[in-house]
């Protein structure tokens, strides 16, 4: 029997035994493209040990690659490869010269985004273990954040966007922006935007922008690593990122200072933010110019007030002055002797002094009595009657 | 002092300002070193926002 006999054999005994398909879950060893065919090495690995426990070769063919492949990357986010789980629709075949492969006629995306969200679970879950997760959201941007570190392809349409809406915001502001040229798709992203940071770890930046150009949804998967979300959750830095895509957010956008949706969204903050530096300052203008008038205007406001009251002051401190004086001026008349001595009354004297009791003077005293008008002199003589009271007033004789 | 702090000290101290004239804490003399002194801070503030230093590209242009 020749071998192409025996060969002929195990693929009659595999068409007839297996004449069906089949669903089957594996890993993703390797994929690559030729002629439009897809060629993949499937693994299963122990789940302690990792080492692999079953290995194959699978094929799509070209009519169902072209159908299979775009539905599948529009659904996960990412490409079929190394180390992507897969549930795949096979059936086998045996060719005696090229020997045994899976054809694969579908593949399920549903299980693929199954495995990574749960993959993408327990990088969140340790994220927050290390308390790393909502570092940079406790960085604020800076005022005056106008030096910005791009971490983009240079190729990308978005990076154009980016630069473009920041150089043409319509309040003039002046941004300076730096490109750190990164791979921003496969399996190259991790390693090159954690350069891109290193690089600009130690320069005067104020914060750094993460950005990817729009267009066909293509590979993600490199945005979702733990080490790459470590690197950004630990950077001083606020990090920005518009990596703009359909499905739920990646890690990334997690664990960074603030998340946009697109390269243009980004711009549009970063002018809102200098925008509300501007109102602080143009409105502090006006409030500083408005309480300053307001206040000189109190002032003013003051001083006219006490023009205006002042000769009314005046002239009722003149009033009661002049008032005050009058009434001075009565009571001193009030006290003037001549005014008792013109009703009647008279004053005594003796030796000189005014005599205010009569038991004082003695007989034969010489008393002198003032009149309104001219003064008796008299002798006091015996009593010829007990002394009437208060009778010394007119009581002398002439 | 950082050159970046320096813009923020500034914005700050403007706002202090302001607060304290409307806050009446001044008279008028204070008042009118209040107004010179946030007219300088303004200026200042304008002009970082819009004019460039290309600081960035002294430094790196050297790389």
């Amino acid at each position: 029997m020749t071998l192409y006999e025996l060969n002929s054999l195990v693929r009659e005994a595999i068409e007839d035994s297996m004449a069906r398909e089949y669903w089957v879950e594996a890993e993703v060893a390797e994929c690559r493209e030729a002629r439009g065919h897809c060629y993949l090495e499937l693994i299963e690995k122990d789940e302690q040990t990792a080492t692999p426990i079953a290995k194959a070769s699978a094929k799509c063919w070209a009519s169902k690659w072209a159908v299979v492949r775009p539905y599948f990357e529009r659904t996960t986010g990412q490409r079929l490869m190394a180390g992507t789980k897969v549930l795949l629709k096979v059936y086998p075949q045996f060719h005696e010269a090229f020997g045994f492969s899976w054809i694969v006629t579908d593949i399920d995306p549903t299980y693929t985004l199954g495995d990574m969200a749960r993959q993408r679970q327990e990088i969140i879950r340790q994220l927050k273990a290390e308390g790393v997760f909502d570092l940079q959201k406790e960085l604020t941007l800076p005022l005056f954040c106008q030096r910005i570190a791009v971490i983009s392809s240079e190729t990308a349409a978005g990076y154009g966007d980016f630069c473009h809406q920041l150089s043409n915001n319509p309040y003039g502001f002046q941004f300076e922006t730096w490109l750190f040229p990164a791979v921003m798709q496969g399996e190259e992203v991790e390693r090159s935007i954690i350069n891109a940071l290193m690089r600009i770890y130690d320069q005067p930046f104020d914060c750094v922008v993460i950005i990817r150009g729009g267009g066909a949804t293509s590979d993600l998967s490199g945005f979702d690593t733990l080490v790459l979300a470590e690197h950004v959750a630990n950077f001083p830095l606020p990090i920005i990122t518009g990596i703009g895509h359909e499905r739920d957010e990646c890690i990334l956008d997690m664990v960074s200072h603030i998340r946009v949706k697109t390269p243009t969204a980004a711009a549009a903050l970063l002018i809102e933010h200098l925008k509300g530096v501007l109102d602080g300052v143009e409105g502090a203008q006006e409030r500083v110019a408005r309480a300053a008038q307001q206040r000189l205007a109190a002032v003013g406001y003051q001083l006219t007030a006490l023009e205006e009251r002042m000769p009314l002051l005046i002239e009722r401190r003149l009033l009661a002055e002049s008032h005050r004086l009058e009434l001075m001026a009565e009571k001193i008349k009030g006290l003037d002797p001549a005014i008792m001595l013109g009703r009647g009354y008279s004053i005594t004297l003796h030796n000189g002094r005014v005599v205010r009791d009569a038991a004082t003077l003695v007989q034969g005293d010489e008393i002198e009595t003032r009149l309104k008008s001219g003064t008796l002199h008299s002798i006091i003589r015996p009593p010829l009657t007990p002394p009437i009271s208060g009778g010394e007033i007119g009581g002398g004789t002439p | 002092m950082d050159k970046e702090t320096k813009y923020e000290v500034a914005y700050n101290e403007l706002q202090g300002i302001v607060r304290k004239m409307e806050g009446e804490e001044m008279d008028i003399d204070q008042m009118a070193e209040g107004v010179k002194r946030a007219q300088v801070l303004i200026k200042l503030c304008k002009d970082k926002l819009t004019k460039t230093e290309a600081e960035i590209r002294k430094i790196l242009a050297q790389d």
